[in-house]
């Protein structure tokens, strides 16, 4: 086991105890706040393998967007804190997650190998109607958010 | 570039499994919006790190995914932001157990 192996194991560990933090926090403030740590890791994940473009994308728009809007509507509504693990569910979400981490122990038997780590440029002209699209889809849905928000009467 | 070999595969795809599951009973024990909000964004990271292996085959293909899954999660944090802002206006409060029934009432 290399050391990337280890450094990529940690940053799991610690992606997945955050993530078990959302679940098991009762405010919601901390629970946003343990999401955008879980989304950190999962970029740091990205780093060890030098994919610096997805690694910016993770940190400005999920963790510095998202997640700071997520997390001024958590402190805006953390009065309520309520206990929210339903113990009856851990028990199949256990088992099913057994079962994934030996398939994946069993089943992965050979290296991968990344390339091409230069081919982000182009992608925004290669996938260019994809992106207008989606700009647009965006723009679509917050103005359909704006006139629905603008119709309910306060 | 760079290899990923069968423990770093293994241990990405664990830790994608991992973090979906808990996404999964986080949102199915959600008492509020606020929080199906937060264990949707968990989904998200759990999808970033399936992707990862994708790079290993088409790294162009990969970079589109996340820039699809970017502005997904976006406009599902539109979505969710308007639907808290409505929750809190009609039924004065984020618990989802204040929607009985679904659709719009003539």
């Amino acid at each position: 086991m290399n050391i990337e192996t280890v450094i990529i194991a940690v940053a799991g560990i610690f992606a997945v105890a955050s993530s078990i933090g959302v679940l098991l926090t009762r405010d919601n403030f901390y629970a946003a706040l343990y999401m955008s740590v879980t989304m950190i890791f999962v970029a740091a994940i990205y780093a060890v393998f030098n994919l610096q473009p997805v690694v910016v994308i993770i940190a400005l728009i999920f963790v510095g967007a998202v997640g700071i809007v997520t997390i001024a509507i958590a402190a805006t509504y953390r009065a309520r804190p309520s206990r929210q693990v339903s113990l009856a569910w851990t028990a199949p979400v256990v088992i099913v997650f057994g079962i994934l981490a030996y398939a994946y122990y069993k089943f992965a038997t050979q290296d991968l190998e990344i390339t091409g780590q230069g081919v982000f440029p182009a992608v925004a002209s290669d996938y260019f109607f994809v992106v207008v699209f989606l700009f647009s889809l965006v723009v679509l849905m917050m103005l359909s958010a704006i006139k629905l928000a603008r119709r309910v009467d306060l | 570039m760079i290899d990923v070999d069968v423990s770093q595969l293994t241990v990405i795809l664990t830790v994608s499994g991992a973090i979906l599951l808990v996404a999964y009973l986080t949102a199915i024990s959600a008492k509020d919006l606020i929080r199906l909000l937060i264990s949707l964004e968990l989904m998200f990271a759990a999808v970033f790190l399936a992707i990862l292996p994708l790079f290993t085959i088409s790294p162009a293909t990969g970079y589109a995914l996340v820039i699809i899954t970017a502005f997904t999660s976006s406009t599902e944090l539109l979505v969710l932001v308007t639907a808290i802002i409505l929750l809190d206006r009609r039924k004065r409060g984020m618990d989802v157990e204040k929607v009985a029934v679904g659709g719009d009432s003539l």
